[in-house]
């Protein structure tokens, strides 16, 4: 699966492209909603780990538009919640993910992204 | 059961993993996958103590066995699968009947932000890179995976020491003082008969595979002489310009520097295979 918290950690590797390189931007895009088991806990400690504007905007490209674009100083059980929703429970089952940078494409099939290069783009 | 011979490696490397690991996870995935469900002690242990909140790499995850721990506290981190086999994903992504992160990667590249995790762990992976130079840049993007300031690591490898329960014995046409210097090269056979398969196949996908002749693949391994893979760690870890040793250790007078450093937290050898535990720290001391 691809899902947002994923995508925030994935960035393009290929041959020379080692800035501007993230956040991987999606393309045709096919999205599933599944729910997940809540753990407020878990999200607390995962925050700081974030890079957070690249997760908002990553949600604004699917049509999310619930996060805040700083992450507020109250976490309250509401904004849990919708940062659990966006992180975990929207699952990318289809499309492309595209390099800011060099434009390569990384096809998301059956949920699972494609991040192999050939053995010439590798750098 | 067929026995584990002794090779040496020709071809492109790359050419050679595709021929003699990747494509056989590809064929075996199912039969494999149903035959790797125990975690081992160590591992599991490592997992248990992460803090809650923290995100990981499974670096070759293979049937995703490692993905739904801690036990104890589940969902409390979150570990994300990679591996080379794409069929092995396709077990990973729903191991333990819920959905899984997992992307399709190579171990010797870097699709992620430069430490990006908390945590990394490369079990039973390793071993299947054909040179020296692959399995150092193999270790060395586990390094660089994860936090600069706190990350953690364990790394499993197949050792040549056996203990008396493996069904394997270890070639001996190289001579003993090598090996213990530098490891062997061997294939281990994987025997996919058309009962094996169809057991499988009940449990999880066609195989694809109905002949009636037991079929024998070859896996590449390279199996560890006792202090290499230590070895291997501190050399990857120099080369990227991190200091090997504990931080208390490395106090430097002049407090401008900004020292990285890795930390051998534990090394040893379980059930016939070499394990090494690492932190990352860096210190840029105020005297």
């Amino acid at each position: 699966m691809v899902r947002l918290i994923t995508h925030n950690l994935l960035a393009c590797h290929a041959k020379g492209c080692t800035s501007n390189n993230f956040p991987l931007q999606f393309k045709d895009v096919q999205v599933e909603l599944r729910e997940a088991e809540f753990n407020p806990d878990f999200l607390r400690g995962f925050i700081p780990r974030l890079e957070w504007g690249a997760l908002v905007d990553a949600a604004r490209q699917l049509g999310d538009t619930s996060l805040p674009p700083e992450p507020p100083e109250m976490m309250d059980d509401e904004f849990l919640q919708k940062l659990h929703h966006v992180l975990l429970e929207v699952h990318i089952e289809e499309g492309v993910m595209i390099c800011p940078n060099c434009n390569h494409a990384y096809p998301i099939s059956n949920g699972i992204p494609n991040m192999l290069l050939a053995e010439h783009e590798i750098g | 059961m067929p026995a584990v011979t002794a090779v040496t490696v020709s071809d492109d490397p790359q050419v050679y993993e595709d021929a003699h690991v990747h494509s056989v996870y590809d064929e075996i995935a199912p039969h494999f996958s149903s035959t790797r469900y125990k975690p081992w002690p160590i591992i599991a242990q490592f997992l248990s103590s992460l803090p809650t909140g923290w995100v990981g790499l499974d670096s070759g995850t293979g049937n995703g066995k490692y993905l739904p721990l801690p036990q104890g506290r589940p969902g409390s981190v979150w570990t994300i699968g990679l591996d080379r086999s794409r069929n092995l994903l396709e077990v990973a992504q729903n191991v333990g009947d819920i959905r899984r992160e997992v992307v399709w990667g190579n171990v010797v590249d870097r699709p992620w932000r430069a430490g990006a995790f908390d945590y990394t762990i490369s079990i039973a992976t390793i071993h299947h890179l054909s040179t020296p130079e692959r399995r150092r840049i193999a270790v060395q993007r586990l390094i660089e995976s994860i936090s600069s300031s706190h990350g953690r690591a364990l790394i499993y490898v197949w050792a040549i020491e056996q203990d008396e329960l493996s069904k394997r014995s270890i070639p001996t046409d190289t001579k003993p003082d090598e090996i213990q210097a530098k490891g062997q090269d061997v294939f281990v056979p994987w025997v996919l008969s058309s009962q094996t398969a169809g057991k499988a196949n009940a449990k999880a996908q066609d195989t694809g595979d109905t002949a009636e002749q037991p079929k024998v693949f070859n896996r590449y391994y390279h199996m560890f002489a006792r202090g290499e893979l230590r070895q291997l760690v501190e050399e990857a870890a120099l080369e990227l310009g991190l200091e090997v040793g504990s931080p208390v250790d490395k106090q430097h007078q002049d407090s401008a520097i900004f020292v990285q450093g890795l930390e051998v937290i534990q090394d040893g050898w379980e059930r016939s295979n070499c394990y090494v535990e690492l932190r990352r720290w860096n210190a840029s001391s105020k005297a």
